[in-house]
This record gives structure tokens, C-alpha cells and sequence, in this order.
């Protein structure tokens, strides 16, 4: 297993999370200020989705970099994010052909493999943190579907803070890997 | 063994620690978050974004001009002009020529339009109007203009403000971003055109066709505190004051350009009989008449010579009567609620118009000529758009005339004189005079009477010298037509502009094909047409 790897798939998981984050930030603030700025710099509906496109294309990208570079290293694990990039892309596919029941059975699987990539990553990294942090990732991501079934849009405020909780846990859990990786050569 | 530089661990870690605080931040909801949004077809889109209140940014609009030109989309200066729906019309708020103009909700134009709203007691809920935001982009020759109507809710504008407490999230900025597609769009031409001399901006202090235009919260003549009972009001001027000091009209003939072709040789005569005092009553947009905020004495018998069209009289146009040296202002008044023993209330302000000034007796009192650039013409055209601004309505418009009366050339080749809601007065030798209840009864006039007309109140001359007020022993006010024939078009309308500008004016409109406005309903009492020659 090639930690050199791993390593970079950390860092780019921590640039993508930053960027999104402060785009979002930058824009909402600067969108109501009192000066002129260029169309892509404010937080409209058209914006927010180009970002969101961009991110989405981004973070696939580097679950397949992940599975790859596990599947390489003889660790058969790293199927898993490449099972879920495969299915996260059918699941779209679909969804923009507007067949919405197939649709949502791929992407229902996706999202399982979307923790289980998460599980193959608390095997994977070397710090106790890290594992622990990632597992905690784990599970709020999988406890935000039932939530959302049973709540409905009365708890939309609970899921966002369980996304940003989960969020920040998994960037944290990759700077500490990454600075594990960086810092203590094997 | 791999080399990576050491410094990539730190900022990776750095930039997760950012992301972290980004991410509360945001999850905190302090900075803005879209809980919104419309589009209006490709011209726009409006946005709205709750937030906690950031430093330097009052809750408001925000307008953003774009120009689109391809698959370039690019901030670009144009004339963005906004007004606010108010219940009795549209009130302009800001303008600008910018790519982005910033109208906050304390704006006091846009809270004169919330005040109207709110005067209306329904819940904040019902509240749900717009504002208008006109974009007009010029470039050489051509122009693109984009009209966008931005909904809102009263009620966010007062909990942005602090004034209320809503229990859902509510936007506090609502962003606009205008679109001139200038692929999409026809551009209209730009055809230059002469300015009109009679149209002032009394936005700006200064001089304009006679009349002084002045900060009267500053210099005098000033406004006075005024003072009703029952109930009690105390009426206290802010500092806000808009004084015009010059020629004020006691009554005006206008002839349309039909008039001077169709009716040559027609004669007229204007006439003000007036004597005794005249309490000048300050007009509130909210409260009504507020009574009497200056009077005077006055003694206006007089008569305006014959003016023949054709001879004294060869271009369209007004012929009035005018008191010089006099001021007139429009004046914003803070409103209390007096109580006998518990103190005084803030009710919050008001726009009152009112004569602040006008001299004694017949001193300056003249007829005169206005081809344009005269009192008429400042009535009309100068202070229609401080009255639109001001008052949410034009102050002359068809609704404000009361009578009707006409001359008309049948097709079977007949002259009728039509008496249309309004008094006209015939006698023997052939003349007509179309009456008015006076200056001082002007305000005596009931909401009944307004709407129908003066006719059950003026029979003739001789009824009107008997008037209401004991302090004043003659007053009147008619034209008189002489040399009335076959062949004689002429539609007669009587504006009644007091209630909007305190002042007593009346204008008789004189049209050669109909009443002016256009209006739909007027109504022509049977029995009241009568044949003549």
C-alpha cells in the first residue's frame, strides 16, 4: 500500500471541502454588499449549482483516484468508492434521462457505498483521531436519511447541521491524516 | 522514500481549520443564506437572503445591472429608477445611474409607501406587495429598457428594521439582478428631444420660472405646529420641507388647441368675487384637513376683461388670476396623539401641504397669460410629479373635476348646451356662466357633494352670494361665456385641485371635443339639455 497516495487523496479532499466552503462564504457576504462585482461572484441559484456541479464532479473524481490507488496497492477494498462512483454517475445519468424510481435505487445505493467508503477509510488511515473521526463521519451520515423519512422538511434545519457536522468532521479527519502522512515518513 | 514539501501538512491544515470556522459560521447563519428566489423571465432575478445584520450594510434592495452580449455577462451603468406600490398608487423611492444601486428599507419614500400599508390594519401576513425597478441601459443612439416588479412582504421590512418580531426566517436583503440581453431585446431609438422649460425638478433648491424653490424647515416663511381637537393631535414640522414661494392660482380658464380653431369669436369672461378672510387649511395625505394653518384678509372683487379666441386669445394655453408673493410648501409633520393626563403618543409623520404665506387685501392680485412656462403650467407639470412622489396620486386628473357642462354642434346641425354635474347659468341676453361655490366654501364642500358635482349647491350667481362662512361677505368664482352660437364646441370641466394642495384653486378646462381626462362616467340630468339658437 503506497501511502504517498492516500496522501494526496487527503489534501485534495481538504481543498475541494475549503474551496466549496469559502466560495459559499466569500459570495453570500459579497452578494449584498453595496458594490459592483462580476456575475459569477454572487450567491445566486444558478451560481450555487455551478458550484455544486463543479464539486460533484470533483469529489467523484477523487474517490476514484482513492479506489484505484487501494485496488492497486492489492487492498480489494478500494472497490467500494469506485462501486459508488460508478453508481453515483449511473444514478445521475438516469435521473437527467427522467426516470426517477431507477434513479433513486441507484443512487439509494450509492449512498450506502458513500459510507462504506467512509468505513474503508477508517481501515486505511493510520491515526486513532482520524479513525475515530471518520467513524463518527460514518455514522451521521447514516443516521441523516432515517431523520429525513421521519421528520420530513420540519427537521431541514437539524439535517444541516448534521451535513456540516459531518463535513467538518471528514475534512478534519483528513488534515490530521494528512499531516500524519506528512510529517511522519514511513 | 518520497519527498513532499513540509510546508503542504501545515496548509492543508490551515485550510481545513478555515473550512471548519466557514462552515459554523455558515451553519449559525451569519453570514446571508438563500431562502428564495424568482425569475422573471430572461430580464431578471430576484433573490432573498436571510441573514444576521452585517456591519455597513442597511437591510434593503439591492439592484445589479447586467449586460449580457453573447456569452459575455458583465456589470454595466444604467438609469435604475424604483418605486413602491402604496394603496392608493406608486411612489417613487431612489434612482441612480449606476451597476448597482442600493435602496434601504428605512428609504423614507419606501417607508411612507410601508406606512400606508400598514395604516391599512391587516396582518402582517396579508401584507404582500412590490416594488417597480425600471432598468434603462443607453448606448449611441439606442436604448433597452427593462421593466422587473419585485415582490415583498411588509412585514419583513419591519422586522429587518427591529419594529417586529416574525416567527419564520424573513429576508433581509432582496437582491435584484437585472438583465439586458442585448442579443434578445429590441433596443428602441433614442430621438432627441427639446427639454420642456415648464418642468422643474423641485428636488433642487433654486429658481425656476418665478418661483423660489427653498428649504423652509431652514428659512422662513416656515411652517407652524398645528393643533387639532378632538382628537387631539399635535402636528410638529420635521425637517423635512419643500417651500415654493411665488405666484399661487385662485382660479384658471385653460383652452386646448381645439378650443382656439373650432371656436373663434367665442368670448369669455373669469371672474373672483371675494370678500372677507380666508382661512388657507393645511391638507394631510393621512389626517385630512387639519384646519386652518394661515389666513388673511382678502378683497377680491374683480373681473377679468372679454378675451375673445381669436383675437386676445390665438394659441392654446391658461389665463388666471394670481396672488404674487405668496408660498406654498409641502412639509413632512411628526404626529402626536395628546391625552389629557397620560401624555402624548408618536403616531409617526405625515405630508401635509399648506399656504405657509400670502399677502393681504388685493395687493398683487392680477390676471395673467400662461403659454407654458406660467402658475398653470408649474400646477400642472411641475407639481404633478412632487404631488405623485408625495402624495401616491397625480392632483389633477379626471377624478379631481367636479363639473361638467358643454356646448355641442349636433350632427343634425343643432347647438345643445349640455349640463353635465354641473351649474350653468343662462340669462336673457344670451350669456352663460358656469358657477363655482367660491374659494371659502371650498372646504365646506361634503365627500357627497365633491362626487356629484356642485350642482345642488350653485343655482346662480345670486344663490352663491349668500355663503356659508360668516367671515367672508361675498365669494364666487364663474367663467361667462358671451357670443355662444351654432356651430360653438365646447366641453366644459371644473377641476377642483383644493383638496390636494390646501390652497383653494379651481380650473375650468375648456376642450372642442371632450371633457378633459376622458372620463367614463359623468352624469347629464335629464331636462338639463337645452336647445339654443
Amino acid at each position: 500500500m503506497n501511502a504517498k497516495s492516500l496522501f494526496w487523496f487527503f489534501v485534495g479532499f481538504v481543498f475541494v471541502g475549503f474551496a466549496s466552503s469559502l466560495w459559499s462564504l466569500l459570495t453570500s457576504i459579497l452578494t449584498v454588499m453595496p458594490m459592483p462585482l462580476p456575475y459569477w461572484l454572487l450567491y445566486t441559484p444558478g451560481n450555487i449549482a455551478t458550484a455544486g456541479i463543479i464539486v460533484t464532479a470533483l469529489m467523484p473524481a477523487l474517490y476514484t483516484y482513492l479506489g484505484v490507488a487501494l485496488v492497486l496497492g492489492k487492498l480489494l477494498r478500494g472497490l467500494v468508492p469506485i462501486i459508488m462512483v460508478t453508481a453515483f454517475t449511473i444514478g445521475l445519468a438516469l435521473l437527467l434521462a427522467k426516470l426517477a424510481i431507477p434513479a433513486l435505487v441507484i443512487l439509494v445505493i450509492a449512498y450506502v457505498m458513500l459510507i462504506g467508503t467512509y468505513t474503508v477509510l477508517i481501515s486505511v488511515t493510520t491515526s486513532r483521531a482520524s479513525k475515530a473521526l471518520w467513524g463518527v463521519a460514518a455514522m451521521v451520515l447514516a443516521l441523516m436519511p432515517p431523520i429525513l423519512i421521519g421528520g420530513g422538511l420540519t427537521v431541514m434545519n437539524y439535517i444541516r447541521y448534521m451535513a456540516i457536522t459531518e463535513q467538518t468532521m471528514a475534512i478534519t479527519a483528513s488534515a490530521i491524516e494528512t499531516w500524519r502522512l506528512g510529517t511522519h515518513n514511513p | 522514500m518520497w519527498s513532499v514539501s513540509r510546508a503542504l501538512p501545515v496548509v492543508v491544515l490551515a485550510l481545513a481549520i478555515a473550512s471548519i470556522v466557514v462552515l459554523v459560521v455558515d451553519g449559525v447563519g451569519a453570514s446571508p443564506s438563500l431562502i428564495a428566489s424568482i425569475h422573471i423571465g430572461g430580464f431578471g432575478e430576484v433573490d432573498y437572503y436571510a441573514s444576521q445584520p452585517m456591519p455597513n450594510v442597511p437591510p434593503g434592495l439591492l439592484v445589479r445591472v447586467y449586460l449580457i452580449n453573447g456569452s459575455i455577462i458583465e456589470p454595466v451603468d444604467a438609469f435604475i429608477d424604483v418605486y413602491a406600490n402604496a394603496p392608493s398608487g406608486i411612489v417613487h423611492v431612489a434612482m441612480g445611474y449606476s451597476s448597482s444601486l442600493t435602496v434601504p428599507f428605512n428609504n423614507t419614500n419606501w417607508q411612507y409607501a410601508i406606512n400606508k400599508w400598514a395604516s391599512l390594519g391587516i396582518p402582517f401576513s396579508g401584507y404582500n406587495t412590490s416594488m417597480l425597478v425600471f432598468i434603462t441601459y443607453v448606448k449611441g443612439n439606442e436604448s433597452w429598457i427593462v421593466p422587473l416588479l419585485i415582490p415583498y412582504n411588509v412585514g419583513w421590512v419591519y422586522r429587518a428594521l427591529g419594529k417586529a418580531t416574525l416567527s419564520a426566517a424573513t429576508p433581509r436583503y432582496i437582491l435584484v439582478n437585472a438583465f439586458i440581453n442585448i442579443n434578445e431585446l429590441r433596443p428602441s431609438r433614442v430621438v432627441p428631444v427639446r427639454l420642456n422649460g415648464t418642468v422643474t425638478d423641485p428636488q433642487v433648491f433654486g429658481t425656476y420660472n418665478g418661483y423660489t424653490v427653498y428649504n423652509c424647515s431652514l428659512s422662513g416663511p416656515e411652517p407652524p405646529n398645528i393643533y387639532t381637537s378632538s382628537p387631539s393631535y399635535e402636528f410638529t414640522p420635521t425637517s423635512t420641507c419643500l417651500g415654493f414661494n411665488g405666484s399661487l392660482p385662485i382660479a384658471w380658464v385653460t383652452l386646448s388647441n381645439g378650443v382656439i380653431q373650432n371656436d373663434e369669436g367665442l368670448q369669455f369672461e373669469l371672474n373672483i368675487y371675494f370678500s372677507g378672510t380666508i382661512n388657507w387649511d393645511a391638507m394631510s395625505t393621512d389626517y385630512g384637513d387639519l384646519g386652518t394653518s394661515y389666513s388673511a384678509n382678502e378683497n377680491w372683487v374683480l373681473s377679468s376683461p372679454t378675451y375673445t379666441i381669436g383675437s386676445q386669445i390665438t394659441q392654446p394655453g391658461s389665463v388666471y388670476w394670481y396672488y404674487g408673493g405668496a408660498t406654498w410648501a409641502i412639509v413632512n409633520y411628526e404626529v402626536w396623539y395628546v391625552e389629557g393626563t397620560m401624555g402624548a403618543y408618536y403616531m409617526g409623520t405625515t405630508t401635509v401641504s399648506e399656504v405657509l404665506y400670502a399677502p393681504p387685501y388685493d395687493t398683487n392680485v392680477n390676471p395673467a397669460f400662461d403659454y407654458g412656462n406660467g402658475t398653470i403650467s408649474m400646477l400642472y407639470y411641475g407639481a404633478i410629479p412632487v404631488s405623485r412622489q408625495y402624495f401616491g396620486y397625480p392632483a389633477l386628473n379626471a377624478s379631481t373635476v367636479v363639473d361638467y357642462a358643454a356646448f355641442i354642434y349636433t350632427s343634425t346641425g343643432q347647438e345643445y348646451l349640455y349640463q353635465c354635474n354641473g351649474p350653468v347659468n343662462v340669462t336673457t341676453s344670451g350669456t352663460y356662466a358656469i358657477t363655482l361655490g367660491g374659494v371659502n366654501t371650498a372646504y365646506g364642500l361634503s365627500l357627497a357633494e365633491l362626487g356629484t358635482g356642485l350642482g345642488g349647491l350653485a343655482l346662480g350667481i345670486s344663490s352663491m352670494l349668500i355663503t356659508p362662512s360668516t367671515s367672508s361677505s361675498v365669494t364666487s368664482t364663474y367663467i361667462e361665456f358671451f357670443n355662444v352660437k351654432t356651430g360653438t364646441n365646447l366641453y366644459i370641466s371644473v377641476i377642483d385641485a383644493s383638496k390636494t394642495y390646501g390652497l383653494p384653486t379651481f380650473g375650468f378646462i375648456l376642450n372642442a371635443t371632450s371633457y378633459y381626462g376622458n372620463p367614463t362616467t359623468y352624469t347629464c340630468k335629464y331636462g338639463k339639455v337645452a336647445q339654443i339658437g
